[in-house]
């Protein structure tokens, strides 16, 4: 067996999040939605409840008034609000721990992700573009495969980060002639196999290389950003720093200058914050 | 000896100390810059953490915090050393970080920040001492208050600046 498939052999036994946010991804993506049956799904994890009830009234979900209930979270935060809720919250039981291989302490690819997930939705304020609806919730899952090769395999990153230093190689890259297979593609499988929408999947896949995807979508544009914006801010990065290459094809097409940047990282620390904090989780360190 | 206390300086943030027994600490610089002040006659120093080069990004946030910004958080920052009685003919100033992307023609954050501090510290006439900026590596940033040392840690190795 090759390194490859022994790595993807394993994706199966990693522990899965929560099942009722799988659930409740694919229910929020039918229009016919029945909204009881949500709310019992999410009821059914008590975990997942009380996550979901303290993002609910956290200051970036926005909640004017104090929501006590799922039955009124479903009611009141609308579909798309609610998608990006549950993930977050089924998220973070798996990604608050320590993630070794990458040298991430606890609840650092928490953040990171967090960070993803909140500048690519900041970006398209400030490009006046509409981040589809799925933009969010890719954005917060484009790394779960640190957590596969990172935790589960542990991976060692030395020989990989001495081949991107030595060669110029983006860390991906390194991973992929190192490993037969990077931590975006590992990501992207694990998800398919949790039986995540298809679109999410394939915003995860092609995160560092966004020119492959089969068919364009700007969620993937903006999440591609989106990551390079939360390395340089320096918000969770790991041993892999910043050794990956933005695409200046995306960069155009998107018609992104330095002053859209600027004003997308000066706006996304705080709101970052207010997730992170909604989670309830103590900070480690500096950020 | 007591054990130094570590004083940790979160991304847009600044602290000083007076205080021989503090190490002033932030992590994981990426494109961001830490800067260190020092007036060594007074044991007076400060450690910002700066993510944006220039306030006309957000001036709303700068009048909140000017350290999320390198040209006024530098000015501020100098402010509050002389505030703290340190004199700027004696202060030495360090700075690591600036990392960008790969390969990066497009968001360059790294090299616009390193550009602004060198702006703003000739304006205000000020030399700068040492430095480690660029490259792809998240560093982090210590200033031992004791002995004014700066030191870079990168992949679990550290060094002095």
């Amino acid at each position: 067996m090759s390194r490859r498939e022994e790595i993807i052999a394993r994706i199966r036994e990693v522990e899965r999040m929560p099942s009722a946010v799988q659930k409740a991804v694919v229910l929020l993506g039918d229009p016919d939605m029945d909204m009881g049956e949500l709310a019992r799904i999410i009821e059914h994890d008590p975990g997942l409840t009380t996550n979901l009830l303290r993002l609910a009234n956290s200051a970036y979900f926005g909640a004017k008034r104090s929501i006590s209930s799922v039955r009124e979270a479903v009611v009141r935060l609308g579909a798309s609000n609610l998608k990006k809720l549950l993930t977050t919250a089924g998220l973070a039981p798996v990604a608050n721990q320590e993630i070794k291989g990458y040298g991430l302490p606890p609840g650092t690819l928490l953040k990171h992700s967090i960070t993803v997930g909140v500048s690519a939705e900041e970006l398209a304020r400030q490009l006046g573009v509409h981040a589809p609806d799925h933009t969010f919730t890719s954005g917060l899952l484009s790394d779960i495969g640190k957590i596969v090769l990172g935790t589960f395999l542990a991976v060692d990153a030395e020989p990989i980060l001495t081949l991107a230093h030595d060669k110029g190689m983006t860390f991906e890259k390194a991973e992929e002639e190192i490993l037969g297979i990077n931590h975006a593609e590992v990501g992207a499988l694990l998800l398919d196999f949790w039986e995540l929408p298809e679109n999410i999947v394939q915003v995860v896949r092609w995160k560092y290389d966004p020119l492959g995807i089969p068919k364009r979508d700007l969620a993937l544009d903006l999440v591609h950003v989106a990551d390079a914006l939360a390395k340089m801010s320096g918000i969770g990065v790991g041993v892999d720093g910043l050794s990956y290459r933005p695409s200046d094809t995306v960069a155009k097409r998107l018609g992104l200058t330095s002053d859209i940047i600027d004003k997308t990282m000066a706006e996304v620390l705080d709101k970052v914050e207010e997730v992170f904090q909604g989670i309830g989780t103590p900070e480690k360190r500096g950020h | 000896m007591t054990a130094p206390r570590l004083i940790t300086v979160s991304i847009s943030d600044m602290k000083f100390s007076t205080r021989s027994e503090e190490v002033l600490v932030t992590f994981s610089l990426g494109s961001c810059l830490g800067i260190t002040m020092y007036d060594p006659r007074r044991t007076i120093g400060a450690l910002m953490h700066a993510l944006l080069p220039d306030a006309s990004a957000s001036p709303d946030k700068a009048r909140g915090n000017p350290y999320m910004f390198v040209s006024v958080g530098v000015r501020s920052m100098l402010r509050k050393l002389e505030g703290l009685g340190a004199e700027r003919r004696n202060l030495v100033i360090k700075v690591a970080g600036g990392a960008d992307m790969r390969g990066d023609t497009v968001f360059r954050t790294g090299e616009r920040n390193v550009a602004a501090l060198h702006r703003v510290l000739r304006e205000e006439r000020l030399g700068l001492v040492a430095e480690e900026v660029g490259g792809t590596i998240p560093r982090t940033l210590y200033l031992a208050m004791e002995t004014g040392e700066v030191s870079v840690k990168t992949f679990g190795k550290k060094r002095t600046l």
